[in-house]
């Protein structure tokens, strides 16, 4: 329709530059439209007394806009308009035609292979239309773009498992330098399992101003599936740690029915939870918690197990890798006086086989009771006063203690712990804690979660009871029942606490994990936040143990808290050595980059150490590589390497400087190929849009493609010449010159004034 | 001289009402031995009690009171030395260490509900012990209270008859677990005070008589329960009286000696049951 009423493509329009033939200034076009407008709203409002009555009014206004139209069409047809299009020389250019050749596009959705689609579709004329005016370049993409030389090849070789759109097009882009190459048509799903098209693929199409037409296969929606979008997981855990992954998925076909949710180790079912689906491609996230069970690298399976009736099954589960450490984590707690939260926190934590409590205990004015000392002479001095002494712990616990028991230079160390050591810091509440003890005036406030109370007299001997924030609900540190509504009201349960702190307001950034209510008073229990490289938190109270004194003997809720708090608090507390890599999933590309954040003995950045990364991996693979500095960023880095067998890996990166030894540290990643394509089959109609429209090309369905050889001349790549296409004997122009002044006169007649 | 008769009169009277009050559990209620009246009749600082640690004294059933019982220590009980053992305790206890301690004591039951339960208490001293006896549900808590972290010192019985009764208590509370002898090498006695030099200390008794033991407890024995992981859940001062020594500190005549180790072992035993 559109081309029988404009007489060309829509493509001509699209690409095309609109241009005045006559001879005439187009100002005078302008002035003259200008003018023809003016006169005829003098003409209509000088007759307007003689009018009807009826046509008095917006009517007349109709009127005045019909005749004004036809008059502005008639001006600009005496100036010949016409359009400049770039056109591709016939039998000069390339059309390079890219099928999809992925393991998706063997998906049958609509009677056929997506593969047997896009055949079918250039079979049926396309390719025999485009090759009567272009030379015809036939490319297959999966992994990497080969050239075939008819469409047979395609059918007889077996799909890839990878499809890299961005990484094929790239190398076209390149290849399209050294030749006339005028359009390229992409026919694909658009399943890309490679992180999608970049930037500077797109920028290498338009500088060629090469046009990318893409002709999409594939329901947009699948009728009947269920597909696990990510599952989040820290990557480090210490063994036998209390692990919480948060798994997002969607579904379609399936809303309000019942679906099982796992998390397995190799064949090892860790935790399972029955779920209610949500509704029809809504995202729906879900926690599951389990135990991290002993040390070692761990390949963990989450799924959604199959419903009935579902496609594609293989996208119902994701893995993810965590590597569960058993090195030993030592926590120093300072306690000022004798007293039971004490006692039971220590208790709490004598079943963790990897964390465990140093004490110090000031038990009389001049004594101090240490308990879980290494040797006899730790602690022996008190509170430490080195780097070397203190940094060696990976948190700090202060109970009741005033800050003028440390002196400045202890106090600028438990600054630095928590900045530049990155440990944990834990304060208490108690008679001679937070603002009572002086903490609020001090240069240590900076590392407290909260702005403490300006005042004296906030601890209080009083009951309070608590109850969790929504955040709370849901988090791993104060997570005593898995699901979030139910451990809000296990904590509503809990005993109330023997006694109670005013810790003041919590800051920006502070997340408020905890509250407890006194009278009708609310205020912050557990606040924690992130400060420099550490953590800091705050639980205002030192009557914790009444949970473990008033309940029944088997409940564990005082340990589990516990146990997860000062897990928390030491967990992601470094060691010298830290390394790191983008993603520990590789799908279908082995390429990686190892990066290691280096630290001296003081816990400062080391920039002239000498990093090394080894490698195990599948089938025997060792490597090692020397790590270079990054220059921006002393203290940092980095090294590349390829991972070329799938399977999992085992890195070490170890620091030495002057042959001592500063740490190593251990990652795991693992190369996956074949399973991302898994993942998003339905057509990714979003990312085909995309690419054409970025590049001046068009999206087609598979009906509308028979079309395609006739728009796709119309491009500025290739060898072209430059068409004037006039406007004047468009079969639109002609319908105009009859319509308007036909539309008048039926107006006219039907308002009476004829 | 007149007036000797009536004095002597109205000192009897009190003398029978006290050994009454002291004699028997029935009688007493808490507005008589609880917090409230302790409060009322004690006169140093913070009398409401809101202290990180209270002395708390067990208060049991014993053994012939209310018609039943073995028939033997009928005149023992749980209120032996109270309060001025405790508070003369706790006046040691607050100088000598940085426990903020209630300078009153707190007698806690077995049966008791609310903020006067047990559980509120974790550490609990009982005398006279060969008279105690608990029914099931009493000797259930106990057990309980103790393998959650709660802490009993029992002190001020003697002998193998003592003993033997004693325990029958005991094995209520704990049927399988062995009393064991505590030596130097436990950490209950280095917590606070190196207490390696260990004697007998004797009850007021010493003072009119020179004798150390009572009853055939002629040897002072420091014993122990201990849970699974080795901590003394129950602290057994056996031919010894801890308590008399707490008393009759103040007097003159009582040797220094014995109520400066009675302090120490008992500030230990606090200390111990705050810290394990």
């Amino acid at each position: 329709m559109f081309e029988f009423l404009f007489k060309y493509p829509r493509a001509v329009f699209a690409k095309g530059d609109l241009v005045l033939l006559g001879g005439w200034p187009r100002w005078a076009l302008v002035l003259l439209v200008l003018a023809a407008g003016a006169g005829l709203a003098w003409l209509i409002r000088s007759k307007m007394p003689q009018a009807s009555p009826h046509v008095r009014n917006w009517k007349a206004g109709i009127i005045w806009l019909l005749q004004f139209a036809l008059a502005a069409l008639l001006l600009l047809l005496l100036w010949q308009p016409a359009v400049l299009v770039a056109e591709l020389r016939p039998q000069q250019n390339i059309i390079a035609v890219v099928v999809d050749d992925s393991r998706s596009m063997i998906i049958a959705d609509a009677g056929a292979t997506r593969q047997q689609q896009a055949v079918k579709a250039l079979e049926g004329g396309v390719l025999d239309a485009l090759g009567k005016k272009f030379q015809v370049r036939l490319y297959r993409a999966d992994a990497r773009l080969s050239r075939i030389s008819k469409l047979d090849d395609l059918k007889n070789s077996p799909p890839a498992s990878a499809t890299r759109i961005g990484d094929d097009l790239k190398e076209l882009a390149g290849e399209a330098a050294d030749l006339p190459i005028g359009a390229v048509v992409l026919l694909s799903d658009g399943a890309d399992n490679s992180g999608g098209i970049d930037l500077d693929t797109i920028s290498m199409f338009r500088s060629r101003r090469i046009p990318v037409h893409t002709v999409g296969f594939g329901l947009e929606q699948v009728p009947h599936d269920v597909e696990i979008n990510d599952a989040v997981i820290a990557p480090r855990a210490l063994a036998d740690s209390r692990l919480a992954a948060k798994i997002s998925f969607h579904q379609q076909g399936y809303a309000g029915q019942k679906a099982m949710l796992t998390v397995r180790d190799g064949g090892k079912v860790l935790a399972g939870r029955q779920v209610t689906l949500a509704g029809d491609g809504q995202t729906q996230n879900e926690t599951l918690l389990f135990n991290a069970g002993a040390a070692g690298a761990r390949t963990l399976q989450f799924s959604v197990d199959p419903l009935p009736g579902e496609e594609n099954k293989d996208n119902n589960s994701v893995a993810r890798l965590v590597n569960v450490e058993s090195s030993k984590r030592r926590i120093l707690y300072v306690e000022g006086e004798p007293r039971w939260e004490y006692k039971f926190i220590r208790r709490a934590e004598e079943d963790d086989r990897i964390v465990s409590i140093v004490s110090m205990l000031r038990t009389s004015e001049n004594k101090i009771y240490r308990q879980g000392i290494a040797d006899p002479k730790e602690l022996a001095d008190g509170f430490p006063s080195r780097v070397e002494d203190l940094f060696p712990y990976q948190a700090i616990v202060i109970g009741s203690v005033e800050v003028s028991y440390f002196t400045p230079a202890q106090r600028e160390l438990i600054q630095q712990f928590v900045d530049r050591r990155g440990g944990g810091l834990l304060f208490l509440g108690g008679r001679a804690s937070l603002a009572d003890g002086g903490w609020g005036a001090s240069n240590l406030a900076d590392l407290l979660p909260v702005v403490l109370p300006n005042r004296k007299g906030t601890f209080h001997r009083d009951p309070a009871t608590v109850s969790l924030t929504p955040v709370g609900a849901d988090n791993i540190i104060t997570r005593l029942v898995e699901d979030p509504a139910g451990n809000a009201e296990r904590w509503k349960k809990l005993p109330y606490l023997m006694d109670y702190q005013e810790a003041g307001t919590p800051k920006p950034g502070a997340v408020v994990l905890a509250e407890m209510t006194a009278g009708n008073r609310k205020m912050p229990l557990l606040v924690t936040e992130n400060y420099g490289r550490g953590r800091t938190a705050v639980l205002a109270t030192g009557g914790t143990w009444r949970w473990q004194m008033s309940q029944p003997i088997e409940d564990q809720t005082h340990e589990e808290f516990w146990q997860q708090l000062l897990r928390w608090l030491v967990t992601d507390t470094p060691g010298a050595v830290v390394a790191s890599v983008p993603s520990q999933m590789l799908f279908d590309d082995g390429r990686v980059q190892f990066s290691a954040d280096v630290r001296d003995k003081n816990y400062l950045p080391s920039a002239d150490a000498h990093v090394q990364a080894h490698i195990l991996g599948p089938a025997g693979t060792a490597a090692e590589i020397d790590m270079t500095p990054d220059p921006n960023s002393p203290g940092t880095y980095h090294a590349e390497w390829t991972a070329g067998q799938p399977g999992s890996y085992l890195t070490e990166v170890t620091a030495t400087h002057d042959k001592d030894e500063l740490g190593r540290d251990v990652l795991n990643f693992a190369r996956m190929d074949g399973v991302a394509e898994n993942f998003h089959t339905g057509q990714n109609r979003e990312l085909l849009e995309k690419l054409s429209a970025e590049t001046g090309g068009r999206y087609w369905k598979p009906q509308d493609v028979s079309r395609l050889p006739s728009e796709i001349s119309y491009s500025e790549a290739g060898i072209t010449v430059r068409d004037t296409k006039e406007l004047w004997n468009m079969p639109i122009i002609f319908l105009l010159l009859m319509a308007l002044p036909s539309a008048e006169w039926l107006l006219r007649r039907k308002w009476g004034v004829v | 001289m007149r007036l000797l008769a009536p004095i002597s009169a109205l000192l009897l009277l009190a003398g029978m009402s006290t050994g009454l009050l002291a004699f028997q559990r029935g009688g007493y209620s808490d507005d008589e031995f609880g917090n409230a009246r302790e409060a009322r009749t004690y006169s140093g600082e913070n009398e409401n009690g809101k202290s990180e640690y209270s002395w708390s004294r067990l208060r049991y059933t014993a053994a012939g009171a209310g018609g039943g019982g073995y028939g033997y220590g009928r005149w023992s009980s749980w209120s032996r030395d109270y309060p001025k053992a405790d508070r003369q305790f706790l006046i040691a206890l607050k100088r000598l260490t940085r426990i903020q301690a209630r300078p009153v004591e707190q007698v806690v039951d077995l049966d008791s509900t609310g903020p006067e339960s047990i559980e509120n208490f974790p550490w609990v001293y009982a005398v006279q012990a060969q008279t105690w006896t608990f029914t099931e549900p009493e000797a259930k808590r106990m057990r309980e209270y103790l393998l959650k972290g709660g802490f009993l010192m029992v002190d001020d019985f003697h002998g193998a008859t003592d003993w033997e009764h004693f325990m029958n208590g005991m094995l209520m509370v704990f049927p399988d677990r062995t009393v064991e002898d505590l030596t130097d090498k436990d950490e209950i006695f280095h917590v606070l005070y190196d207490l390696t030099e260990r004697f007998q200390v004797p009850g007021e008794q010493y003072v009119s008589t020179g004798r150390t033991y009572e009853k055939d407890g002629y040897i002072a024995e420091w014993r122990g329960i201990k849970d699974d992981r080795g901590r003394v859940m129950v602290a057994i001062c056996h031919n010894m009286h801890l308590g008399d020594a707490w008393e009759w500190a103040d007097d003159p005549r009582y040797p220094e000696k014995f109520a400066s180790l009675a302090f120490r072992l008992g500030i230990n035993y606090v200390m111990y049951g705050m810290t394990h």
